[in-house]
């Protein structure tokens, strides 16, 4: 199948290619956009060291993922083993129920919370950030955590029981060893989800107080551009080319990110 | 710690006599998570989508009214922009599919590094912010950008072209933003196909076009059914794309909605357009969806 193998590679040059090239753009030593970069010089990554407004967006952003994420996880895994184990009517029904934010398109989520936290009195706050990135990433943290809990082997558990073990042992030592994988996908996925959420944050989050994505989005849309956006840029992408390679040699991509179906 | 494992004791007894309603509390976080911030903001957007105007602190509760709703339907401007935004879904969609399946095929045949090399490629929009790929686009795709002086030094393009704010650009861009969706779907679905099939159909002579055509494209067909919701629910609503790329120019309704929303401040007309969003997106995934099933009831003993 030659002429297949050229179609894919030509497909996997136009991926790279736009993340890539942000690398050589980034190394101009001039002040605006340009390609091939006029002279050569590490002046804007260094000047991402200097911008206290993107080191501020940074952090925030860190911090919401962070705290989003763990929240995601620690309310979705009951709801999983709920649905994985229970034996009661209309599991399916729960099932749509939690996945359901899935099927709204987010710019129609983000305007009805824009709306509903001015009301509620959230409007511009963190929380309200963490609440609304909750919304969307939990029905993802749920599938992932759900694949992981219906691949258990109960017998342990039951061995565990049988041999006098507390619950809480039986918890700690048996059943969060076999989620250990799904828990460190479930969060990863939750954490990259949020990171780079756009749309809700820019709804939501107040002037003084933007994550990164908006910062950038803001430079770019609104005032002019220097170079520092694509050094920050390529910083990220590295950043996401390890987290996947860590991810595909620890769980296995597809495995890891079938539970999106 | 005799006090934490007597709780979980009886936390442990309280599952055992009452299944249900351990259940019940186990979900109850995320229930009331959803009621709150999920069912209620959009019930609220209804109700708000139906008002006579925006509520202000003189008037905190106009009229209801279905005229926001009517004068969307009435004008032909709303229509061409929602028009627009179905038309963006879908050639995305077309040429999503188009690239991600033969993509997905050849992940299913190959192994080892050119794989994981292949599956970075392809899924690395998933991990990486959307806005970089964007950014890079937009400065691939500038006048006189980087493709543009290859496309001139290979002698097939003449002088800066205006490439951005165009359709084609617009769903180039979307494509790429979407491939990963496409591809994860694609190659779980793909690598389902029993391979005894495809051996059994080469023993018995068919043709590699005959076996894509009558063998693997009907049993991946739920795959692409599925792959096709997703990225035309995805790019009919998105939002950064047709700001940064077209410019406004190809007007769709997301950026329509932020700009009602957010700096003209009228809340009605965002909400009712953000409904008719929701209501476009959701009935043609659904047609479409029901269309499939029946067809492929109908070719369902070529399968067996």
């Amino acid at each position: 199948m030659p002429g297949l193998r050229i179609f894919v590679y030509l497909i996997v040059v136009l991926m790279l290619l736009p993340v890539l090239i942000t690398f050589p753009v980034a190394l101009t030593a001039v002040s605006r956009i340009s390609f091939p970069p006029v002279g050569l010089s590490p002046r804007w990554f260094l000047a991402i060291l200097g911008d206290s407004a993107l080191l501020n967006a940074i952090v925030r952003s860190f911090w919401l993922a962070i705290v989003s994420a763990l929240v995601a996880i620690a309310i979705a895994l009951p709801c999983a083993f709920v649905v994985q184990r229970g034996r009661f009517p209309g599991r399916n029904l729960i099932e749509t129920w939690i996945t359901s934010p899935r099927m709204i398109p987010q710019i129609v989520l983000a305007l009805a919370l824009l709306a509903y936290f001015e009301s509620v009195r959230l409007a511009e706050s963190f929380l309200g950030l963490v609440i609304a990135h909750l919304v969307i990433i939990i029905p993802f943290a749920f599938r992932t955590l759900l694949v992981s809990v219906a691949t258990m082997d109960r017998r342990l558990e039951w061995s565990s029981d049988v041999l006098g073990a507390t619950p809480t042992q039986t918890f700690i030592r048996v059943m969060v060893p076999q989620l250990k994988t799904g828990l460190i996908a479930a969060f990863i996925f939750a954490f990259i989800l949020s990171f780079n959420n756009v749309t809700l944050a820019l709804f939501l989050s107040g002037f003084g107080q933007r994550t990164l994505p908006v910062e950038m989005f803001q430079r770019m849309n609104v005032a002019g551009m220097t170079p520092v956006i694509p050094a920050i840029s390529f910083v990220l992408a590295m950043i996401g080319v390890v987290l996947f390679v860590i991810l595909d040699r620890t769980v296995g991509v597809y495995r890891f990110l079938a539970g999106r179906d | 710690m005799p006090d934490a494992s007597g709780a979980a004791r009886r936390a442990e007894n309280f599952v055992r006599s009452h299944p249900t309603l351990a259940a019940l509390l186990l979900l109850l976080p995320l229930f009331l998570l959803m009621i709150a911030f999920f069912v209620a903001p959009l019930l609220q957007l209804l109700n708000l989508s139906m008002l006579a105007q925006q509520p202000t602190a003189q008037n905190p509760a106009p009229p209801h009214t279905v005229a926001t709703y009517a004068r969307i339907l009435g004008d032909s401007f709303y229509l061409q922009v929602t028009g627009n935004s179905i038309l963006v879904g879908f050639c995305t969609t077309v040429t999503t599919l188009l690239v991600a399946y033969p993509v997905a095929y050849y992940i299913t045949r190959i192994s080892g590094w050119e794989r994981t090399l292949i599956s970075v490629a392809c899924l690395l929009p998933l991990f990486v912010n959307v806005i970089v790929g964007i950014l890079g686009w937009y400065i691939l795709l500038l006048p006189n950008g980087v493709i543009q002086q290859v496309l001139a030094a290979l002698g097939l393009v003449d002088g800066p072209l205006q490439w951005l704010r165009t359709l084609p650009a617009l769903v180039a861009v979307l494509t790429y933003e979407h491939i990963p969706f496409a591809v994860l779907i694609l190659v779980s679905s793909l690598q389902a196909i029993p391979l005894d099939k495809i051996n059994a159909a080469r023993l018995l002579g068919a043709s590699v076009p005959r076996i894509v055509f009558t063998l693997i494209l009907p049993l991946t067909m739920p795959g692409l059914v599925a792959s096709a919701i997703l990225v035309f629910s995805l790019s009919a609503s998105s939002y950064l794309a047709p700001m940064l790329i077209s410019a406004q120019r190809i007007r769709v309704l997301p950026p329509m909605i932020f700009s009602y929303g957010t700096e003209l401040l009228n809340w009605p007309l965002a909400a009712a357009l953000a409904f008719v969003l929701l209501v476009v997106v959701v009935a043609i995934t659904y047609a479409f969806s029901a269309l499939m099933n029946r067809l492929s009831n109908r070719g369902r003993w070529e399968m067996v």
